[in-house]
């Protein structure tokens, strides 16, 4: 009679259940079967009445009964209360975020970087030099003779005539041989200075870094194979190449490294002057003279060094036409890179 | 330097190359071509024409309706020249033409009504001169409706050579022809011509005397009698206009055109002004006055080589003639000066007077002292047939002592150990002997060369050594893609300053690069300024003694766009005297140090829907500082210092010491600073100097396990005295504790009347705990009632809350 009842109840309950939608019918459910008063302890308070045999087996059917229901019931309750919650905290996920600056590095900064960390990974030393110079070692010591022609190459700021604003980073070359014994392997950055016009090709003030490498048996070749796997990382693998000779009083062969113009591919542009290529260092053989006066042994020892100027890369890199726009630290371009 | 390929041909055979063989060539041996003009291709399209009919414009009145003739049609063109008229033959550009200047094209056009098919041109729009006063008309004997490269014979190649310092042999045409020699293994002549004197003796109508033998090792002269002086023949002109010379008289282009041909100067002085007919070489004793042929007065300074006659300067040595003895129309008899002057005398000069001459520009790099009278011969033989003149018999060829051609010793195998690559034996002596190098010595490992004396850049072997690379070609050397790297230490001097960077920059800052050229009123605000001996304006006269201005100059730069709210960095070398009185003569007498700035102004936060605005105050300029050096493991190494009272460039300021040094300082900046930049709201800056920061050792790092047992917090709020600070408070706090209190953190600060008058209330967290245990709630009771006693008697403080 009761296992009838027990039966009947289960299935009253889970046809109640499935109607169930929101927390008020959910808290009917509950009234209906699990309160107090409730048809399942109603049940219970009959299990009195049953006899001594039943009861046993009873029990454990109504025991089932109320747990199949209770469970049953906290997992709607969880559902609904999780629904509802959300409908609650409904947030327009479209409203914009807090956002944080993060900073950046001069786009010169960043292309120097790049050029540095190639030379790094091919073993070269990062040194640093004084921008205020002596003439001695922006001139003198580079193999310029006071005065040749050479000079005019570079117009110079002059503090007096004993020193001056360096005109390029090779100075630091005289520093590090006349510190060190060979081999030397390293690469110098820094700003130079030259009595320029100003215009939108040319600044008095730039960047420049600088190579050298000095050993017992470093030769013109290992200059050429060291470049060119410079500009295949820094420019990419596909570009041609080409050395030519040039003049540098410190270096002797001298070389001038073109690639090919990566805006028109070598088909000639207003950027390379019509002629498909585009200058991008001046390298050559450490000259003799230049050793002699860091007292290194000629015979004994050969090196290369090189030089690029950092504005004239980031320029072709990012399509920049005025070289001003690195000096005007106008935020809308700093922020852009 | 512009080139004539037509005449480079006359000096060696380049038939049949392509130009773009000889361009390319030429660049890849060292004479690097920036640009050329191949007339041919130029004027391919440009044609004579006819003017048949010349009629006005019915709309316009200063333009002309013309029937041109191109020998096949006749065709409608509108002409604006004032020039134009019927029966002229004119250079007709029909539609399609690419017109030179400009490089625009022709097309078919509507003006003011009347179609138009092509253009009459002028010689500007050709780019042949500057004239554009008119169209060009043509001689009659030209052809109607052929082309003009052959009418006009405007076949030539104009090339434009970058010639390097030491390449002096090369400014000339047949220094130029000798490398197209070499590059193509071609044979090289010089121009040949043949002397005709007369029976006058030289020595008869002039002398010369070198009294500078040093600064004149040769003076070379020719005379010339009764010429007329005239214009110059075509030929000679056309070679000039092609290389951008402008004719100006047979004397004068004859000159010219042996500089450009042989690369030696020359002068002409009327003999007739020449007292007693003669030439004396020598340097000035004192300062003088001088007037040269561009009538300007000179003031030359003492030692300037001059040309002089019996009794007068007439000629600055190599740079410019001077006014009294100057070739006129009337001119009937000339000497002619072909000499070798020592370069550096003449730079010295030049530079001197600031005046740059073709001539100079030659003397200071070097001209062959061998082939004056060469030159001189040349240019007599020229003037005496295109002016009717006479040559007189013999030369005045003043040479003290010879220039001796120089020798070098070439060692193979050193070839080899410079180039990384051998370049066969017979490879390097056909090279050499192209370039005009006698051998004098001959052996299975070494050749002793003599080397002529038009190439004064060979003195060594290495010199020799790149001659035979370049010729050889660059790019026949091979490109190794192995390279050695020894294994000694390798450093990185800008690691510091790049983590710098990284870490300034995930604080919110950008980074700017300055110009350290700045005016006087900027290096005036802090340190001892260094001025620039040659400034290219008073805007840049001065080296930055720090970076705070010219930061201050960009953030005036930037508030005028409209960016208002700014976080800059920069970092970067200032220059600062040591005495201000003592000038620089040696590296002590000043200081280059390397500083890092921090700048910011406006708000750090933009008011947005769910976060107030901010401005930048003293305390996030702090913070930055702060954290930078939590970063940097410097934060318990360096120490503060607070200043109320400022300085010349802050209200309020505070520094970073390291030992009692000063690392770096900032604070906000004042109001007449900012004044000076036009800068109207608050900024605040610090600047660190990065030379002694990066000296300074950090606390090393150490792993510290994470804590195992819990913290305990606790908080209390005093009321102070206004006067008390936090700095003072906080130190007590520590010392008034035992080790488990771990840190204290000021959350709450406020002052207000119900307080009381003066005072303010401070509230703290502390944080107690112990590594090694669970601490109980007694001894940290203990530990903080202990230390509530203490601050009240110490401050007079009252415990909020109590
Ligand atoms: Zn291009």
């Amino acid at each position: 009679m009761l296992d009838e009842r027990i039966k009947k109840i289960t299935a009253h309950f889970n046809q109640d259940i499935s109607a169930v939608k929101d927390t008020k019918q959910l808290e009917e459910l509950r009234l209906k079967f699990l309160s107090r008063n409730g048809l399942v302890s109603q049940l219970f308070d009959e299990l009195k009445n049953a006899s001594k045999e039943e009861k046993p087996v009873l029990g454990k059917l109504l025991n089932a009964l109320r747990n199949e229901v209770t469970e049953k019931f906290n997992l709607l309750k969880d559902h609904i209360d999780s629904l509802e919650k959300e409908s609650v905290e409904k947030i327009d996920l479209s409203l914009p975020g807090f956002e944080r600056t993060i900073g950046s590095k001069h786009l010169l900064i960043q292309t120097l970087n790049e050029i540095k960390s190639i030379f790094k990974g091919l073993g070269f030393s990062v040194i640093e030099g004084p921008e205020l110079e002596s003439d001695y070692n922006n001139f003198g010591a580079l193999n310029f003779p006071p005065d040749h022609p050479a000079r005019d190459m570079q117009d110079t700021f002059f503090i007096n005539s004993d020193f001056l604003l360096r005109t390029h980073t090779s100075p630091v070359q005289i520093r590090i041989m006349e510190k060190t014994k060979p081999p030397v392997r390293a690469i110098m950055p820094g700003r130079v200075y030259r009595n320029e016009a100003i215009s939108s090709r040319s600044y008095c003030v730039f960047h420049q870094v600088e190579g050298l490498y000095v050993d017992n048996d470093v030769t013109f070749a290992e200059l050429k194979g060291t470049l060119v796997a410079f500009a295949h990382q820094f420019y990419g693998e596909n570009l041609k190449y080409r050395f030519r000779p040039s003049f540098f009083p410190f270096t002797e062969p001298s070389a001038e490294m073109d690639i090919t113009c990566f805006l028109c591919h070598g088909k000639g542009c207003k950027v390379c002057k019509h002629s498909g290529w585009l200058e991008i260092l001046g390298c050559g053989m450490v000259d003799p003279n230049v050793f002699d006066n860091v007292n290194y042994d000629h015979e004994q020892y050969t090196g290369y060094a090189f030089g690029m100027g950092i504005e004239r890369t980031a320029l072709l890199k990012y399509g920049i036409d005025d070289i001003r726009v690195f000096f005007d630290n106008d935020f809308r371009f700093l922020k852009q890179f | 330097m512009k080139v004539s390929l037509n005449w480079l041909k006359e000096y060696v055979d380049l038939e049949n190359i392509p130009v773009q063989e000889i361009v390319h060539k030429l660049t890849m041996s060292g004479l690097e071509v920036e640009d050329y003009v191949d007339e041919n291709e130029l004027y391919k399209d440009f044609i004579v024409g006819y003017v048949k009919e010349k009629k006005k414009h019915p709309n316009a009145d200063k333009l002309s309706v013309c029937i041109v003739n191109t020998g096949t049609e006749d065709l409608q063109v509108i002409c604006g020249a004032p020039n134009v008229e019927t029966g002229q033959k004119i250079v007709f550009a029909p539609i399609g033409t690419i017109i030179p200047n400009g490089n625009f094209k022709i097309n078919k056009a509507k003006i003011r009504g009347v179609e138009s098919f092509g253009m009459i041109c002028s010689e500007a729009e050709l780019e042949l001169s500057n004239d554009h006063s008119g169209i060009m008309v043509l001689t009659e004997e030209v052809n109607v409706g052929k082309s003009i490269v052959k009418e006009l014979e405007l076949n030539d190649v104009i090339l434009e050579i970058a010639i390097t310092p030491n390449r002096s042999d090369a400014l000339s045409h047949i220094g130029v022809a000798k490398d197209l020699a070499s590059i193509f293994n071609k044979e090289f002549h010089l121009p040949e011509y043949t002397l005709h004197e007369s029976a006058k003796k030289v020595k008869e109508l002039a002398s010369v005397e070198i009294v500078d033998k040093i600064n004149c090792p040769r003076y070379t002269a020719k005379v010339v009698k009764n010429i007329t002086v005239k214009d110059s023949p075509d030929w000679l002109k056309k070679r000039l206009t092609k290389i951008g010379l402008r004719p100006i008289n047979n004397i004068v282009d004859v000159t010219n055109f042996v500089m450009y041909e042989l690369g030696q100067p020359l002068h002409a002085f009327d003999l007739d002004k020449l007292n007693g007919q003669k030439i004396v070489v020598k340097s000035t004793e004192t300062e003088t006055v001088f007037t040269t042929l561009d009538s300007k007065e000179r003031k030359l300074p003492k030692g300037t080589l001059m040309i002089c006659d019996s009794e007068k300067p007439v000629a600055i040595a190599g740079v410019m003639g001077g006014e009294n003895s100057e070739i006129n129309n009337s001119t009937k008899n000339i000497l002619i000066e072909s000499a070798h002057f020592n370069p550096s005398s003449i730079r010295k000069t030049s530079k001197a007077l600031g005046l740059s001459t073709e001539a100079s520009y030659r003397f200071e790099r070097w001209v062959d002292p061998s082939s004056t009278l060469l030159a001189a011969e040349r240019a007599a033989q020229l003037i005496a047939d295109l002016g009717n003149g006479e040559i007189a018999h013999g030369s005045l060829d003043n040479y003290p002592e010879k220039i001796k051609e120089k020798e070098v010793l070439l060692r193979f195998e050193r070839v080899y150990k410079i180039l990384g690559f051998q370049i066969p034996k017979e490879k390097i002596l056909q090279i050499l002997k192209k370039l005009g190098l006698k051998i004098i010595f001959e052996s299975e490992n070494e050749n002793r060369f003599l080397v002529p004396t038009f190439r004064p850049d060979l003195e060594r072997e290495i010199d020799l050594i790149e001659e035979i690379a370049r010729i050889f070609g660059y790019d026949n050397i091979p490109t190794i893609s192995k390279i050695s790297i020894s294994l000694g230490e390798k450093i990185d001097e800008t690691a510091f300053e790049d983590a710098i960077r990284d870490y300034s920059c995930s604080l919110g800052f950008y980074e700017m690069v300055n110009n350290p050229l700045q005016k006087e009123q900027f290096a005036s605000l802090i340190g001892n300024k260094i001025q620039i001996l040659n400034p290219q304006s008073l805007d840049m006269a001065f080296l930055r003694t720090s970076l705070i201005p010219s930061a201050l100059g960009v953030v005036a730069k930037n508030i005028n766009v409209g960016e208002k709210n700014l976080r800059l960095f920069e970092i970067g070398n200032v220059f600062n005297l040591k005495n201000e009185k003592k000038e620089i003569k040696n590296f002590e007498d000043f200081s280059e140090n390397q500083k890092l700035i921090f700048i910011v102004t406006g708000k750090i936060q933009d008011k947005t829907w769910n976060f107030p605005e901010k401005y930048f105050d003293f305390y996030d300029l702090k913070g930055y500082i702060n954290s930078l050096l939590i970063k940097i493991s410097l934060d318990n190494v360096l120490n503060d210092s607070y200043y109320h009272n400022g300085d010349s460039i802050f209200d309020f300021y505070f520094t970073k010491n390291y030992e009692k040094v000063e690392i770096g300082v900032g604070g906000k900046v004042k109001k007449d600073v900012l004044k000076q930049f036009d800068i109207q709201q608050d900024v605040f800056c610090f600047e660190f100097d990065l030379s002694k920061l990066k000296k300074i050792k950090a606390n090393s790092k150490k792993y510290l396990e994470p804590l195992k047992f819990p913290k305990s917090i606790r908080d209390f709020a005093f009321i102070f005295d206004n006067s008390v600070t936090y700095e003072e408070v906080i130190k007590f706090i520590k010392k008034s504790s035992s080790e488990l209190l771990k840190s204290v953190n000021l959350f709450d600060l406020f002052e207000s009347e119900t307080l009381g008058k003066n005072k303010k209330s401070m509230a703290f967290s502390l944080e107690y705990y112990s590594e090694e245990r669970t601490l109980t709630e007694e001894e940290i009771e203990k530990d903080f009632n202990y230390l509530i006693e203490k601050i009240k008697t110490n401050f007079s403080a009252i415990l909020r809350g109590a």
